[in-house]
């Protein structure tokens, strides 16, 4: 016979479970949406995918159409204006600043999320096998983790885009690989707390491969996590592919990033042109601040540190 | 009477807005005397202590008076402050472990309360804490007074706190819970020397605990908190003896001992009070076995009764018979 | 203390030859071999190249022989691309350009950093610490390819007050616009992590007893509060030079200033494999320098570590 306070002890716990059973996301979004800086961020970088993806058909002319009436001449007929449909002025080989902006703008985004991509699952992969295998393999990994992180990459990646060859594959490879090292020291941090926890134990005990427990149990424990400093990693990669292209390293004529726009845009400031720096400079700005408010938003309302 | 408190309360403001730790504590100790300030955590004991030193929290404020020897402590420049801190009153904490810092020979961070507060010379301070650190017993002082703090176990450190608490020879020396973190047998080694101490140094003591058993042998007068208010305060004996308060008597109830022969410790119902927001009566109110009508409406005030005070609607032979 | 510093040593060596072997390994595996460009090289260039790399021995001969050259006799050979001037010589003319405006950001960086973080937190909520704060989070967010324009766009096209660019031998108004450009995102980082890391140590136990013991403010915080709360800083440190050392070359380009990146990205540009790889050991032989410094500083300022 159940005694009353075990009924009700027993009814508690079964209200607390319903409570967590769909609290982690739900909790999670509710506390997101809380955050009027995360939710600002999400609609300003919900406008900018869209003015990346569309912003083309609203162009008047092409990317890449060089005006050569305006070329060397920009600077007093380049002008932004309506009327002329070179809403955001032209560059100095008079092709329009809206356009390539919006092309800019996608290739930068597109950088940002596969190179952060490539990060994220080499990072965590990594980290979560150091983290369950743990022993000596852990140590060497996580040492080898350490040596390479005084390593001056963006140095060995121009290097390598210099004999490789300079193309937006490379670009996404080379900035992903030299960002994994955060994301696997994150990981294996999660993973360690994660790997003692009983339902881990239970399929150790069951006979479930290492391999199989790595993909099944431990990784998407990890994803709050990894969710986050994704999130957080995007804007980064966005500034080290500006990085390359400013120097002239990075995305190739006709197409461009960001980064180019503000070199180009640099490099003609004492001309009177200064609408091709700003332009691309503040869509740079407004979508790094963006991608940190909606990354901080999402670290406070997912990253169990904090709770 | 060397220290005189009266209606202290302590404030804190946060988020979900203002809490009452303390609220209208009144109680004094005299010189040479040992007070014991006993509660269940949260019960604003800590907050009074800190309040009396001058240290609470940024977002804490406490209005009301405490006059340490005639001196008003609460309207206190920093720098007066200073100079009351150390030398006339000194202060150990619960956890030695963290107390002492890490980064710091023990040498220097004793020795730096003699250079300041009484101009010693770097050398004359270290030899001098050297003898306080014989006298609180800890082996071989001289040798490992250089030693950091991790390079002691958790009984020493604590010794280490009360020997650098006494450095300046205070007239009030106030322990918070100076025992909690500590192995049993530990606990009592620093009991027997704190009262040793107050032997030796004629040092009056505030001992705040929640562990009635400590407080037994080692205090004149034991005080009872609940909910930032005093519930019950008398002598010791007095007070273990016949609880006046349902309170006391439940706390008195759940102490484990050898020699009564009962088959479950006993516990106190309920949980202790949200301090935000505290019941309109009694703040005991909705744990107690004796609750009468006016519990949920008036405040009990502290009154005297029958040589001691005690703030409670029932009267004495009512709880004594629960 | 001799052992963790030999130790450190043990890797540091390992770590800067594996990076040798592979900037080795990549110029060859170039397409086509690293000598085979668009434009032919000058018949002295490959002379010079013949003569230093022995092109028809083994591949492991040459490779023994340039690692021979570069770790004993700090030899980098013959530039690819000019006749009479070998690497050194170019990592002699840009170096000590490098190092002076560095130096200079990192100090800058380091104590106005800190000094930032440690206000901010004595003055909790008030405009200090939200005006401190407020800062932080704007120059976050400028890297410093946005830095350099801007500045430049202010101080000398608008205000006139600063050159735009050069060195003039290291003259002062010379090096203010680069070190400001280098040093303010990191000053910003090391002022976040100094503000929350004072923060937390603030609130610390032994702070109390500090406080306690009539301990006037003042020597609380510098004398008992400071050596913690730099821990997290000393650790940044490592990371934070590397980027520095990274972003020099954007500094070297936006400002002309002629130190190693220029060369660097010119080298680039011009397939100078040996100018390239020489910088790239260089630096990063230097951030492996500098970590080993960083831990042995580390190590010194806590003392519960154990060697």
């Amino acid at each position: 016979m159940i005694s009353q306070s075990d009924a009700k002890l027993l009814n508690d716990t079964a209200a607390l479970a319903d409570v967590r059973g769909r609290s982690l996301w739900e909790d999670a979004r509710r506390r997101f949406f809380r955050n009027k800086a995360a939710v600002a961020g999400l609609f300003v970088l919900i406008a900018i995918t869209l003015f990346a993806v569309f912003g083309s058909y609203f162009a008047k002319y092409e990317a890449d159409f060089v005006d050569f009436s305006l070329m060397g001449a920009n600077a007093y007929q380049g002008v932004p204006s309506f009327s002329s449909g070179h809403y955001f002025g032209t560059d100095i080989d008079g092709r329009d600043l809206f356009a390539r902006t919006v092309q800019g703008t996608g290739i930068s985004l597109l950088v940002g999320i596969v190179g952060s991509l490539v990060a994220v699952i080499v990072g965590t992969l990594y980290g979560a096998t150091a983290g369950y295998v743990g022993g000596r393999t852990d140590g060497t990994m996580m040492r080898i983790v350490d040596i390479l992180m005084s390593i001056p990459f963006m140095f060995v990646l121009i290097l390598m885009l210099v004999i490789f060859g300079r193309s937006i594959l490379m670009l996404f490879i080379g900035i992903g690989l030299i960002s994994w090292l955060d994301m696997s020291r994150i990981a294996r941090g999660q993973t360690l707390t994660i790997k003692n926890k009983e339902f881990v134990e239970a399929a150790v005990a069951t006979g479930v491969s290492p391999f199989t427990i790595v993909l099944r149990h431990i990784i998407p424990n990890l994803l709050g996590i990894v969710i986050v400093y994704a999130t957080l990693l995007v804007p980064q990669m966005i500034i080290f592919e500006s990085f390359i292209s400013y120097l002239g390293l990075g995305v190739q004529e006709p197409n461009t990033s960001l980064g180019a726009l503000i070199n180009a845009g640099a490099n003609q400031m004492s001309n009177g042109t200064l609408w091709m720096l700003l332009y691309p400079l503040a869509f740079f700005l407004v979508t790094l601040f963006a991608f940190f408010f909606v990354g901080d938003g999402l670290r406070d309302s997912l990253d169990p540190k904090d709770r | 009477m060397l220290l005189d408190v009266s209606d202290l309360t302590v404030t804190f403001r946060t988020n979900d807005g203002p809490v009452n730790a303390v609220n209208g504590m009144s109680f004094s100790v005299d010189e040479k005397e040992t007070l014991a300030i006993v509660g269940e955590s949260g019960s604003g004991k800590s907050q009074t202590a800190f309040a009396i030193m001058g240290l609470l929290a940024k977002n804490g404020a406490s209005t009301g008076k405490v006059a340490f020897d005639g001196t008003d402590m609460l309207g206190l420049s920093p720098k007066q402050l200073n100079k009351m801190r150390a030398q006339q009153i000194a202060m150990i904490f619960q956890d030695p472990m963290t107390s002492l810092n890490p980064y710091l020979r023990v040498s220097d961070q004793m020795a730096e309360v003699l250079q300041l507060h009484k101009g010693m010379s770097k050398r004359a301070a270290v030899a001098e804490a050297a003898h306080m650190l014989d006298a609180v017993r800890i082996p071989d002082a001289k040798a490992r007074i250089t030693m950091y703090p991790h390079e002691f176990s958790g009984g020493m450190r604590q010794r280490i706190m009360i020997a650098m608490a006494l450095l300046c020879r205070p007239r009030l020396l106030i322990a918070d819970e100076p025992t909690t973190a500590l192995d049993v047998t530990v606990q009592a080694q620093i009991m027997e020397l704190l009262a040793a101490i107050r032997d030796e140094f004629g040092t009056a003591m505030i001992l705040i605990t929640h562990d009635l058993g400590i407080v037994a042998g080692s205090c004149d007068k034991t005080l009872v908190m609940y909910g930032g208010q005093i519930m019950e305060q008398g002598d010791t004996e007095g007070l273990f003896e016949h609880p006046s308060h349902p309170y006391t008597k439940g706390l008195l109830r759940a102490v484990p001992r050898i020699d009564r022969d009962d088959d479950e410790l006993l516990t106190i119902a309920g949980e202790p009070p949200d301090m935000s927001n505290l019941p309109k009566g009694c703040p005991f109110m909705p744990r107690c076995d004796i609750v009468k009508d006016q519990c949920a409406v008036v405040k009990p005030a502290l009154q005297f009764d029958g040589g001691r005070k005690r703030a409670c609607h029932a009267d004495r032979a009512e709880v004594a018979n629960v | 203390m001799y052992t963790f510093i030999a130790k450190r040593l043990a890797v540091a060596v390992p770590t800067l030859l594996i990076l040798i072997i592979f900037s080795f390994v990549l110029m060859f595996a170039a397409p086509g071999g690293p000598f085979t460009n668009e434009r032919p090289l000058p018949a002295a260039v490959m002379d010079n190249i013949n003569a230093r790399y022995g092109l028809d021995q083994p591949y492991w001969k040459q490779m023994y022989d340039y690692v021979y050259n570069v770790v004993f006799r700090f030899d980098f050979g013959p530039s690819f691309q000019y006749r009479d001037r070998t690497v050194n010589d170019v990592i002699a003319q840009g170096f000590p350009v490098t190092l002076t405006y560095g130096a200079w950001s990192a100090l800058v960086a380091l104590v106005v950093g800190v000094s930032l973080g440690i206000v901010a937190a004595l003055r909790q909520n008030t405009w200090l610490d939200y005006l401190a704060v407020g800062i932080t989070i704007g120059a976050q967010a400028l890297p410093n390819f946005v830095m350099a324009p801007v500045l430049v766009l202010i101080f000398t096209l608008w205000l006139g007050w600063l050159p735009g660019g050069g060195w003039n031998g290291g003259q002062w108004n010379h090096v203010i616009l680069p070190v400001i450009a280098l040093s303010t995102s990191y000053m910003a980082s090391i002022a976040r992590i100094m503000r929350s890391s004072m923060l937390e140590v603030m609130n610390s136990n032994f702070i109390r007893t500090a406080l306690a013991k009539g301990l006037p403010m003042r020597r609380v915080v510098m004398r008992h509060a400071l050596k913690p709360a730099l821990l997290p800083v000393i650790s940044y440190l490592g990371p934070a030079v590397v980027g520095m050392i990274t972003g020099s070359v954007v500094i070297d380009v936006a400002f002309s200033t002629g130190g190693i990146g220029q060369f660097f990205v010119n080298s680039a540009f011009n397939r100078d494999y040996a100018v390239i790889m020489g910088i790239t050991i260089l630096v990063g032989a230097l951030t492996i320098l500098f970590n080993l410094l960083v831990d042995v500083l580390y190590a010194w300022v806590d003392p519960k570590i154990r060697y």
